[in-house]
Formats: structure tokens, C-alpha cells, sequence
């Protein structure tokens, strides 16, 4: 008896020779997601990833509520980078509103969200570590960690989730002698990360698990739409604290880590050698900050700016571009935000860069992608 | 690099970390210092004053019963309910103060930014927890005490590695 399918239900052809493995959406080693796998023996022939078991309608719930207390809100998609999710929401509310922001919480601002980078880093390459079956790489990150996150603390009042950042400035100013604290903190962390070298990066065991796995090429990288430390990864000098400077990031010396072989070795290494400039950047921030003045601007009850307005922000965060779509109709809520995340443009290259790869190897292209399954759902 | 160098030395560089100092914070028995007394805010200027976000306390003598701080928790967590209490003040007519339930609270402050009275700040303490759900609500009287918070170590730098103590 032969049944008419619709289009889109078309049985499936059984090749007795290909297993389908679903990995995820419980395994430790997928995240919040599911990663369906076609494997022909111990070699991927076919893989699509499944995300979307943490979506939580960050967007939608954004219209429903004012622009100030959409900032708990906007931030839960990744918590350990909490002030680069806020950053694009809060330079498009203040587009908008046409708000000059101090000169301080400007750098106040970089300083907490380069912070923020290295703490989200971290956790990154404490996960890569576990997945490779490298213990060690688990616990240093994890450890050494908490040398940023009691900053955060000291500057937030939280550790993570911070809520930091508004339109028009951030909400306290810093503690009194937190430049020395931060200085002496980053400048040991910095000696820290650089000893990962000799364990993990430079480990021959570390070389060959990785080295010319998931090759991902300069052209596919530009043409399936990859951003931060896969893009750099292969070859393309693009990152958006250089080439499209918000805030003070003009003032500030940015170097851009390239490397050129795409392959997980170099993906995995970029956001390490991003953490050694991000505490460059510090650095240069608090030496060029000024030592007073006013770190917030009030708000007024009505404002005067171009109210109707669309704005689009993008700042680069810890897994690359992360733009913010907001549309304005002059109400107290938002008609319309819009996240458009690093993570999600990302995932798109795993399909391509598992195909005729090892199942061993599934782990490690698969978060040397900078993934984040839960901010890639919002 | 040749294989076996490299393993030497990562090898190396594990037995080195037998002599640096454990960056472990041994918790029930010791607990980290804060900055300040808790997160508060300064309504004349708009700027807050740096400070840990744990539990809030209330000043009765300041509250006025406006409800700008459960107006303030409604699009976040919706934590903050207006209850009555007993004694009457002058300056709050209604009789009525802010109860938070700490099992909805996700500790952003933005009900002490709402407060234009001085009436409501953060403190150290966020050693919340309960057995049961209720024993999670806080009632105005119990948001008045002032909790003790103790504060034994920071992070201290050495030539021997980072530490505790």
C-alpha cells in the first residue's frame, strides 16, 4: 500500500551500515542540545545539530517589560558574560534617547566587560579541558577564575549576573583602592593563564587529539558566517573592538589574535591568547581612566530624544559578534528587541566540520566552536 | 617539540604546583571579606555606592509605604508584596512595608534604586537559607535586623602563588 507523504515527510533511506547516535540533550558532553549523529563504523558521515531545549523567550518577555527592568532579564542567556550580553541592549536604549554617557563609566564599562570576557573564557576552557579528558585543565581554569570573579564582585556586588550596566552609565561607582586590587589580581592571572602553555597547549597529546581535526578554511569561515575566535582562527583579522570601536575602545591599544590553520588546535587557542590582551586592555584602562567624577546619568521621566527609532548595536563578546536589534514606539517597553549572538552564527559550521571525522573527535570541534547552547536559544 | 619534552614538561609544570600555595577557600570555616556594608543607593545623585547584593534591610523609620519597590520587582521577579504592620507612623499613613520572598528575589537591587526614601539597601548576608518555602519570606520585622556577617579572609597574593588568608 503506498501512501502519499507530504513534501517534507519523506522516509528516510536505511542504510544498514550507518548508525544515527543521538548525543545529547542530557550527555555531559553536548550541553543543553542535541547533536544527531550518522556514524558509518568510528567516522561521521552526516551530523545536525538540534538546539533549542533551553529556549526561554528572552526576546518576547522584552516587550512586556520596561527598559529598565528588562536588564535582569536580558543578561540570563549567558550569565558568565553577563555585562557583554547587556552592553549592545544598553548602547542602542541610550541611542535612542540621545544620552551622553560619562567619560569614567565608559572605561568602567570596558574594564568590567573585558573582565567579563576572560571569566566567561575561562569557564570555556575549563569545559574544553574536561572534554578532553584533561583534568588538570579543569581545575586551573576553574580555580584561577575566581581571581576575576572576586573582582567582579568587589565592583557589582554580585558574581555573576551582575546587572551592572544601564542606559546612561552603570549603577555604582568602583570601591575605593579597587585599581590597585584589579592591577595586582590581572597581573597575576596573566602569569597564571600563561603556564596553561606547557600543560595544555603545548602538551604533544593536546596536539594530537587537535591539530588538522575540523579544518575550517578562510573562505568557508567568511561564507557560512562565523564571528570572533573561529573567524580569527582562520586567518581573518575581524574583530569588532577594532573595527567598529564602541565606547573607548578607540582610546585603547586592541590586538587581534590571528592564526591561520582553522583547525580545533588554533580555535581553542585564539580566546587564550584573547585573555593575555584583554588584560592588556585593563591595563591600559585603568591607567588612562579618570580618578573622579560622575558615573551615571539620570534619566529623565520624559525624555526628548528620537523616541520612534530603530537602533542596531554590536560589540564583541567572548564568542564573537553580538548584536542587539531594538525598535521603539515610545512606550515605556520595548516594541521589539532582538539578540543576534555569536554562538548561534557558529554552530551553523558544525555540520561541515564534522563530516568525515572520528567520533572521538566529536567533542573537541564541537566546543572549540565557542558555543553556548543557551545563549544560542535566548 | 618532540613528544617526550613536551610531556616532561607538562609533567614539570604539574610537580611545580606541590610547592605554590592552595587557592582554596575553605568555606563554613572561613568566609570572604565584602567591600562596604552592602550595595546601596544614593537617590540625590543617582549613583549607587558599591557593595555586596545579599539580603535587604528595611528602616522602618524611613519607609513611607509608597510601593516604588514593588512596582520596581514586578517585571523582574515579582518578590516584593506590600503587607500591613502593627505600629503606626507618621509619615506612613497606609501602615504598610515591603515583604520579600527570597525564594522569587534574583538579587539585582533594582528595588533599592527605586527607593527614594533611603529606606531600603542590601547587605552582606546571603546565608538565606530554609528547610520550608515560607521560612524563605521575610517579613518587614525580620528585613529590620541587622544581620551579622562574619568576614575572615581576602585573596592574597604571594611570591608562593595566590591564597586565602
Amino acid at each position: 500500500m503506498s501512501k502519499e507523504l507530504l513534501p517534507g515527510l519523506a522516509l528516510q533511506k536505511v542504510d544498514e551500515r550507518i548508525m544515527t547516535l543521538n548525543v545529547g540533550p542530557q550527555h555531559p558532553g553536548s550541553g543543553h542540545m542535541r547533536i544527531i549523529v550518522q556514524i558509518d563504523g568510528d567516522f561521521i558521515v552526516a551530523c545536525d545539530p538540534d538546539p533549542g531545549y533551553v529556549h526561554r523567550g528572552e526576546e518576547k518577555m522584552a516587550e512586556y517589560r520596561n527598559y529598565i527592568t528588562n536588564i535582569p532579564h536580558l543578561e540570563r542567556p549567558v550569565i558568565h558574560d553577563s555585562c557583554n550580553v547587556l552592553y549592545p541592549y544598553v548602547l542602542g536604549v541610550e541611542e535612542i534617547l540621545g544620552i551622553e554617557v560619562p567619560e569614567r563609566a565608559k572605561y568602567v564599562r570596558v574594564i568590567a566587560s573585558e573582565l567579563n570576557r576572560c571569566i566567561y573564557t575561562m569557564y570555556w576552557l575549563a569545559i574544553y579541558g574536561i572534554f578532553l579528558g584533561h583534568s588538570t585543565m579543569f581545575m586551573w581554569p576553574a580555580g584561577d577564575r575566581e581571581l576575576l570573579i572576586d573582582l567582579m564582585e568587589k565592583m557589582t556586588g554580585a558574581r555573576v549576573t551582575h546587572a551592572h550596566f544601564v542606559p546612561g552609565g552603570v549603577r555604582n561607582d568602583l570601591p575605593a583602592n579597587f585599581e590597585d586590587v584589579c592591577l595586582r589580581q590581572v597581573n597575576y592571572f596573566e602569569k597564571r593563564i600563561k603556564e596553561y602553555a606547557a600543560v595544555f597547549y603545548d602538551n604533544p597529546i593536546l596536539i594530537a587529539r587537535t591539530k588538522d581535526t575540523g579544518v575550517l578554511s578562510r573562505q568557508d569561515a567568511i561564507r557560512l558566517g562565523t564571528t570572533g575566535s573561529v573567524l580569527r582562527a582562520s586567518g581573518v583579522d575581524y574583530d569588532l573592538r577594532k573595527k567598529e570601536p564602541y565606547d573607548v575602545y578607540d582610546e585603547l591599544d586592541v590586538h587581534t589574535n590571528v592564526m591561520k590553520e582553522g583547525d580545533s588546535y588554533a580555535r581553542s587557542k585564539v580566546p587564550w591568547l584573547d585573555m593575555m590582551e584583554s588584560c592588556n586592555i585593563i591595563r591600559q584602562a585603568l591607567q588612562k581612566m579618570p580618578k573622579s567624577g560622575s558615573v551615571r546619568v539620570k534619566l529623565k521621566p520624559n525624555p526628548k530624544g528620537k523616541v520612534f527609532d530603530t537602533v542596531y548595536k554590536r560589540v564583541e563578546s567572548g564568542r564573537g559578534s553580538l548584536g542587539c536589534y531594538i525598535v521603539s514606539d515610545a512606550k515605556p517597553e520595548p516594541y521589539r528587541v532582538k539578540l543576534s549572538v555569536g554562538s548561534f552564527r557558529n554552530l551553523i559550521a558544525l555540520p561541515y566540520l564534522l563530516k568525515g571525522e572520528k567520533l572521538g573527535n566529536m567533542p573537541s570541534v564541537y566546543w572549540s566552536l565557542n558555543y553556548w547552547p543557551v545563549e544560542a536559544d535566548r | 617539540m618532540n613528544t617526550a619534552t613536551g610531556i616532561i614538561k607538562a609533567l614539570n609544570s604539574g610537580i611545580k604546583h606541590l610547592a605554590i600555595k592552595r587557592f582554596t577557600l575553605r568555606y563554613p570555616e572561613e568566609k570572604l571579606k565584602f567591600v562596604g556594608d552592602g550595595y546601596q543607593f544614593d537617590p540625590s545623585t543617582g549613583v549607587g555606592i558599591a557593595g555586596s547584593k545579599g539580603r535587604h534591610m528595611l528602616f522602618h523609620d524611613k519607609c513611607t509605604g509608597c510601593q516604588l519597590c514593588s512596582i520596581a520587582c514586578e517585571g523582574v521577579a515579582e518578590a516584593i508584596g506590600m503587607v500591613k504592620v502593627p505600629e503606626e507612623h507618621k509619615h506612613n499613613k497606609k501602615a504598610i512595608m515591603p515583604q520579600i520572598d527570597y525564594g522569587k528575589c534574583v538579587f539585582c537591587g533594582l528595588c533599592v534604586d527605586a527607593c527614594p526614601f533611603y529606606a531600603l539597601y542590601m547587605t552582606n548576608d546571603y546565608e538565606l537559607s530554609s528547610f520550608s518555602k515560607e521560612g524563605l519570606i521575610y517579613t518587614p520585622a525580620q528585613l529590620q535586623v541587622k544581620p551579622y556577617v562574619s568576614q575572615d579572609v581576602e585573596i592574597q597574593i604571594t611570591n608562593r602563588g595566590a591564597t586565602h588568608g
